[in-house]
């Protein structure tokens, strides 16, 4: 068994609903997805030297598969530009925490003006679905979604981004290049990918997928949802 | 997946030979009795065989004690039974050999409870006989061409075009009329209730190899198997055009979520998505449902998303317009040869851009031939739609100065009325593109009538005939990126 795979189903086993934000990010790597540079520590010391490897500004946040909004709870530290601001940063967050975490996340600050967002759902009728919508904080308010069912190929990912009301953010954007546009298919694609292979996997969240100042773009936040073991969802 | 129509097993539920017919009586008010009377209005071809307890005859036919007193075995069995008795009747059926079958009668899975159980006590007796089953609380099949109409309602109009798949009766039955009004009819209507085996995926096989059927129609309340509709609806849409009706269940809407992605797949943003990957026409309405229909059965396709918009009114050509620019239709700028072309019919109080407005027909031949001629061989102008306003009395005064008396004008029907409808015909499969009218009149005036009869589809606003060619373009490109992805 590949070491993702082994990963999903010890978490499964350990009765996880979710995988934490660092694993969560390994599943959509292992599909190509870009994700945010970025090393998970334990210690303020490690946290410091990769931050400096990184280079600044850098963000914290708490890593944990017990908590899925980080933000909500105080627990994610931003715009961090210098060994010390990481330093406290660091001892404020550990501070922060009464569950068992897996450490403390040091990640770059990826740039741009532009958020999306991606995700799987398993419908009970079609079975895994892959959505790509507008993302960031204001998702639920803009609400513009598209969805198709898995497998999507780069044709129906393009059709995707021909559905999406806000289309317009992803050429020139004051100042900022086109969105990747293959690199973006590529992605939508291994999503519904991802919810082929691994019928343990029920959800995958990716908010906000930044898009950076070249048209590149990383997963900044991600979060995978297990199916539970009593979970009767029979996709 | 089915090659042909025959190897559908809906073949001998739409085509039976013969019938037998459970639950008619000689009360005619009963829902049987007027079920068999619409078989026998609609002037089926085969032998029917009521099958009643105590009646020598039912409405005029040798009726039989048990079915296994029929002299033959039937292609088709129709009940209309109270619900307690449907399993054992199935059950004799099966005895009897007969092995297709329409349950109209409702009680089943639909009121819960008991009906649960009762319902797959039902499958599991049609399984044991392998009897295919449209129902139960549905009201079955019409096929026009095969003069057969299961339903209570009698038959009205011609044989048409338009295969429906329908999760509710009301859109078999209660549309005969309002086909017949706008001219078309069903090839071949399923109104499939509970699904208990036949399901909309199979009304769909059965309809995309139907030759009559030109367009597929589809009410849909929920999708059971989902995933061979996508792969059914992909592969039939490269052939013929499948408009749906989709009104929201919530299936995933109840279910609690943890992600983000989850609490925003309301199951009306996922079937959005998925019509347009099945490369299925999305419709909001049942009147975008049948408008759809009607143009993407009846019309070529366009080759781009350019419309000419032809008037004699500025309002009505104005909000065409809008239409047009809201849906992302456009209006193409004519060439100086169109202009030039065009010059030649409009008065210089109209005004020779798009829409073409010429205020005032002096000539209908003008209106009718001269103009469209014009717009439809210019190579900017993809589509044609035309408002017009001739009320029968000013056709008629127009037939008398040809020369027609006044009895024959008033009556209608006329040559020189076909003749204006038939070369419009002409027109559209010359150049290949496609035509629609529009009116505030009513359609059943002599005008439309002998355009709808020639298969010019004509509505009833500028914005229905505005959305229904958007929906010739959206087929086009939607049917081009699944070719693409054939390949």
């Amino acid at each position: 068994m590949d070491t993702i795979r082994i990963l999903i189903e010890n978490a499964v086993q350990r009765g996880q609903k979710t995988l934490s934000e660092y694993d969560s990010k390994k599943v959509l790597a292992s599909f190509n997805i870009p994700v945010s540079k970025e090393y998970l520590t334990t210690t303020v010391e490690e946290a410091v030297q990769k931050a400096q490897e990184i280079g600044f500004p850098v963000v914290l946040k708490v890593c944990s598969h017990h908590i899925a909004h980080k933000t909500e709870g105080g627990l994610v530290e931003i715009s961090l530009g210098s060994t010390d601001a990481v330093k406290k940063a660091f001892e404020r967050l550990m501070g922060e925490i009464s569950e068992p975490i897996d450490g403390i996340l040091v990640q770059e600050m990826v740039e741009g003006k532009r958020e999306l967002m991606l995700g799987l759902i398993r419908d009970p009728q079609f079975g895994p679905c892959v959505m790509a919508g507008f993302g960031g904080i204001m998702t639920e308010i803009i609400n513009d979604t598209c969805f198709r069912m898995a497998p999507v190929n780069n044709i129906e990912a393009a059709d995707m981004l021909e559905e999406f009301k806000s289309k317009k953010m992803l050429e020139h954007f004051r100042g900022q290049a086109p969105v990747d546009r293959k690199a973006l298919c590529d992605a939508i694609c291994a999503i519904g990918a991802i919810g082929l292979e691994y019928d343990t996997i029920s959800e995958i969240d990716i908010n906000p997928l930044i898009i950076r100042p070249d048209g590149k773009f990383a997963a900044v936040d991600a979060l995978v949802v297990l199916k539970g073991e009593n979970d009767d969802q029979d996709n | 997946m089915i090659k042909i129509i025959n190897d559908s097993p809906l073949y001998p539920i739409a085509n039976p030979e013969n019938i037998a017919f459970f639950g008619a009586s000689n009360n005619f008010f009963s829902m049987g009795s007027n079920i068999l009377q619409s078989i026998v209005d609609f002037g089926f071809e085969g032998d029917i065989y009521p099958v009643h307890p105590k009646e020598e005859t039912v409405q005029g036919f040798k009726a039989y004690k048990d079915v296994m007193d029929l002299p033959i075995v039937p292609d088709l069995a129709v009940f209309v039974l109270p619900t307690r008795l449907i399993c054992d009747v199935m059950e004799a059926c099966g005895k009897k050999g007969i092995r297709h079958a329409v349950v109209v009668t409702a009680g089943f899975r639909e009121v819960g409870g008991e009906g649960i159980a009762l319902e797959a006590k039902l499958k599991n007796i049609a399984k044991k006989y392998g009897i295919v089953f449209v129902g139960p609380n549905c009201l079955g099949v019409v096929n026009t061409y095969k003069k057969l109409n299961t339903t209570f309602l009698k038959m009205e109009g011609n044989p048409g075009f338009i295969g429906l798949a329908s999760q509710s009766g009301s859109l078999v039955t209660q549309m005969f009329n309002y086909l017949a009004q706008h001219g078309v009819g069903f090839s071949t209507a399923f109104s499939i209730g509970n699904a208990a085996v036949i399901d909309l995926v199979d009304c769909l096989e059965y309809l995309g190899a139907c030759p009559d059927t030109k367009v597929i129609a589809m009410y849909v309340e929920s999708i059971d198997r989902g995933r061979q509709f996508v792969e059914a609806a992909r592969r039939i849409s490269l052939r013929k055009p499948i408009v749906a009706y989709y009104v929201g269940g919530s299936e995933i809407g109840k279910k609690a979520t943890f992600s983000h992605t989850g609490s925003l797949a309301g199951p009306d943003k996922l079937y959005d998505g998925i019509f347009r990957q099945s490369g299925v026409i999305r419709a909001h309405s049942i009147t975008d449902l049948f408008d759809y229909a009607r143009a993407l059965g009846g019309l070529p396709l366009p080759r781009g998303r350019r419309v000419a918009i032809q008037t004699h009114s500025g309002g009505p050509g104005a909000a065409a317009a809008d239409t047009c620019g809201r849906l992302g239709l456009e209006l193409p700028k004519f060439p100086d040869e169109t202009i030039e072309a065009l010059s030649e019919f409009v008065p210089h109080t109209g005004s020779i851009n798009n829409p073409v407005d010429i205020t005032y027909s002096k000539n209908q031949t003008d209106f009718f031939i001269g103009i469209p001629k014009v717009l439809l061989s210019s190579n900017v102008v993809d589509m044609l739609l035309m408002y017009y306003l001739v009320p029968d009395s000013m056709l008629q005064g127009m037939l008398v100065r040809f020369g027609i008396s006044e009895e024959d004008a008033q009556n209608g029907n006329l040559d020189v009325l076909n003749d204006y409808a038939a070369l419009m015909v002409n027109m559209l499969k010359q150049y290949n593109k496609p035509i629609a009218g529009f009116t505030f009149r009513n359609l059943k005036e002599q005008f439309p009538q002998a355009l709808m009869a020639n298969g010019i589809p004509v509505f009833t606003s500028p914005e229905q005939s505005v959305r229904a060619l958007n929906a010739l373009v959206t087929y086009t490109q939607l049917r081009q990126k699944i070719q693409l992805q054939q390949v």
